[in-house]
């Protein structure tokens, strides 16, 4: 009986944006690539020929620029469009393996899996074949009883290549669970970091050996009920449930960094009021309302002058998914922006999301907007004709301005643009 | 139905305005008879994708295909999941490229063979020889 209990993979795709690089343009193989963050900040993914050169995560692509030629070192900008198709064809496909999915993030889900070990793991190998063949995404299968020691057995799937690409932590003998985790910081469990981290180390807890072999109750005391389950889950007591619907999520955030820093006030209502848009948008599509906005701007970490932080944090008067009453309460923060200051970020979220329709509100709360459904509609045009072709207010004058996000050595969206297909010589 | 052709303005109060630029739609909402009999329309993609997951467009650039009803600037429909056969229309990677080819699997060995005798046969011992990315099931020949 205990054989068949339910165990947890965690499925996660290797290198994932410069895999899909590669996928769509062969003579990548081989070569050290980096895939650079919005705006081409720094190296956000990095090959493992791009780690060999000692290229770290985060990197500001200034600094590596430079001896990429002597390198042989291709950068790419971040394709979206490309990863997000791809990303959606693995969990499509992850889907097919077990209806007890929980998409995790755009290149990891964890799925609920049943049988005896060797089925497991034979298991982890079909999904790994198949994403292979499929989608062409080499990904590792980490398969444990919970999802913190799944993550660690991703983890040390990812390092072995003699694993072939799966790892069940309970099929590994004890001696060496115990040598991983003695030699793995607390910092590689899944939720820690940062203070956190230094909180545990001043109290002598530094491996994730030693953090499994705390006092779960002293910990819980001493630092949070969540810091506790994690214990628990690395003892191989579950307690972190697989979220099927990650509706659950409780943000949404739509954030950039900018080409050309934004500098007035006019050009702040413009790009605040885009991403009010998007935020509606898309909580239109999962069918949710927010009850907070937050709205946000930044100076760069790079130009230590001038430094100006604003935000605002702003209650809705209902919970709400109309783009009016979003872009309205996104300008909220236009007082606080200070006319003539560089600002390289903006950005609002979106907090406290309910499902709509969930409590009629009183009558004269009835938001007008949305009884006449513009939202949809706009959504309905933007879907049909093209992102810019319809917007709200100032939103609506997009083009030809300059403050879109940079993405000079972005690939062809090979999968989502007609006219920017994946060509096959015959010649 | 009546089609509006932008550019239009709807006031959508609170200083704010709806702009619309494309061409919309408007349905009139008169009950039709045929209602009860309507399906949907024929989907493409219902008829020609066999698996969503595995399934690239891909642009041919050149001639070589010519022969094979494939001709510059047609579109293929790729499915990365099919195990290639002899006779296969393949696309397979060749110096770095994606490239289309048919595939003979014989006795004596595997060849990517054009479909215009200029170019050259590609001859290798086995299919493990080769990068197969994935195998054609449809040309959308421009007519
Ligand atoms: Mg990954």
């Amino acid at each position: 009986m205990s054989e068949a209990r339910q165990q947890i993979a965690l499925v996660d795709v290797n290198c994932f944006y410069a895999s899909a690089e590669r996928a769509f343009d062969p003579s990548l193989e081989g070569k050290p690539l980096v895939v650079l963050s919005n705006n081409d900040g720094c190296a956000v993914t990095r090959s493992p020929e791009a780690k060999a050169l000692g290229i770290s995560t985060g990197e500001p692509w200034f600094k590596i620029a430079p001896r990429a030629k002597e390198w042989g070192l291709v950068a790419r900008s971040s394709n979206y469009e490309l990863y997000g198709d791809i990303s959606a064809r693995v969990m499509e496909l992850l889907g097919r393996y077990s209806a007890w999915l929980e998409v995790y993030s755009i290149d990891e889900a964890f799925l609920g899996i049943k049988g005896s070990p060797d089925q497991v793991v034979g298991l982890g190998r079909t999904i790994r074949t198949a994403v292979q063949r499929n989608v062409g995404m080499p990904v590792c299968v980490g398969i444990a009883a919970t999802k913190t020691l799944a993550k660690l057995a991703n983890r040390w799937a990812k390092n072995n290549p003699a694993l072939g690409g799966v790892c069940r932590w309970e099929s590994m003998d004890p001696e060496s669970r115990e040598l991983l985790m003695a030699r793995l910081p607390v910092s590689e469990v899944w939720g820690v970091a940062g203070r956190l981290e230094r909180r545990l180390n001043a109290m002598g807890i530094c491996s994730i050996l030693e953090l499994s072999r705390a006092d779960p109750v002293m910990v819980r005391d001493r630092f949070s009920v969540v810091l506790m389950r994690t214990v628990l889950e690395l003892r191989g007591t579950p307690c972190l449930p697989l979220e099927e619907e990650r509706v659950g999520r409780d943000q949404l955030i739509f954030s950039r960094s900018f080409s050309t820093p934004l500098t007035s006030v006019p050009e702040f209502r413009q790009v605040l009021s885009v991403y009010a848009q998007q935020a509606s948008a898309r909580l239109a599509r999962h069918h949710l309302q927010a009850k907070v906005l937050t709205a946000f701007a930044g100076t760069s970490h790079y130009n230590p002058k001038d430094k100006s932080f604003p935000s605002v944090c702003v209650p809705l008067p209902m919970p709400t998914s109309d783009p009016v009453l979003l872009t309205r309460a996104a300008h909220a923060l236009l007082p606080a922006i200070q006319d003539g200051v560089k600002y390289a970020r903006a950005g609002i979220m979106v907090t406290d999301l309910r499902p709509s329709g969930n409590q009629q509100p009183l009558e004269p709360f009835t938001n007008p907007h949305e009884e006449r459904g513009i939202g949809p509609l706009v959504e309905q045009i933007s879907r049909k004709y093209g992102r810019s072709t319809i917007g709200l207010g100032f939103a609506g004058l997009r083009s030809g301005l300059d403050w879109s996000m940079k993405r000079g050595m972005r690939s062809p969206r090979y999968t989502t643009h007609w006219d920017e297909l994946p060509v096959a010589r015959a010649n | 139905m009546g089609v509006i052709i932008g550019p239009r303005v709807i006031e959508a109060g609170l200083s704010l305005r709806l702009v619309l630029i494309s061409p919309v739609a408007v349905a009139a909402g008169f009950p039709s008879p045929a209602q009860d009999y309507f399906d949907g329309r024929i989907d493409l993609n219902e008829h020609l994708i066999k698996d969503i997951t595995s399934t690239y467009i891909v642009r041919v650039s050149g001639d070589s295909m010519e022969q094979a009803g494939i001709s510059d600037g047609d579109e293929l429909i790729v499915n990365r999941a099919l195990e290639p056969r002899d006779g296969s229309v393949v696309v397979a990677v060749l110096d770095g490229e994606l490239t289309v080819k048919r595939l003979k699997i014989t006795a004596a060995g595997v060849v990517l063979q054009a479909a215009n005798p200029l170019y050259p046969d590609i001859s290798v011992p086995a299919l493990a020889d080769l990068t197969i990315w994935g195998v054609a099931t449809r040309c959308l020949h421009h007519v």
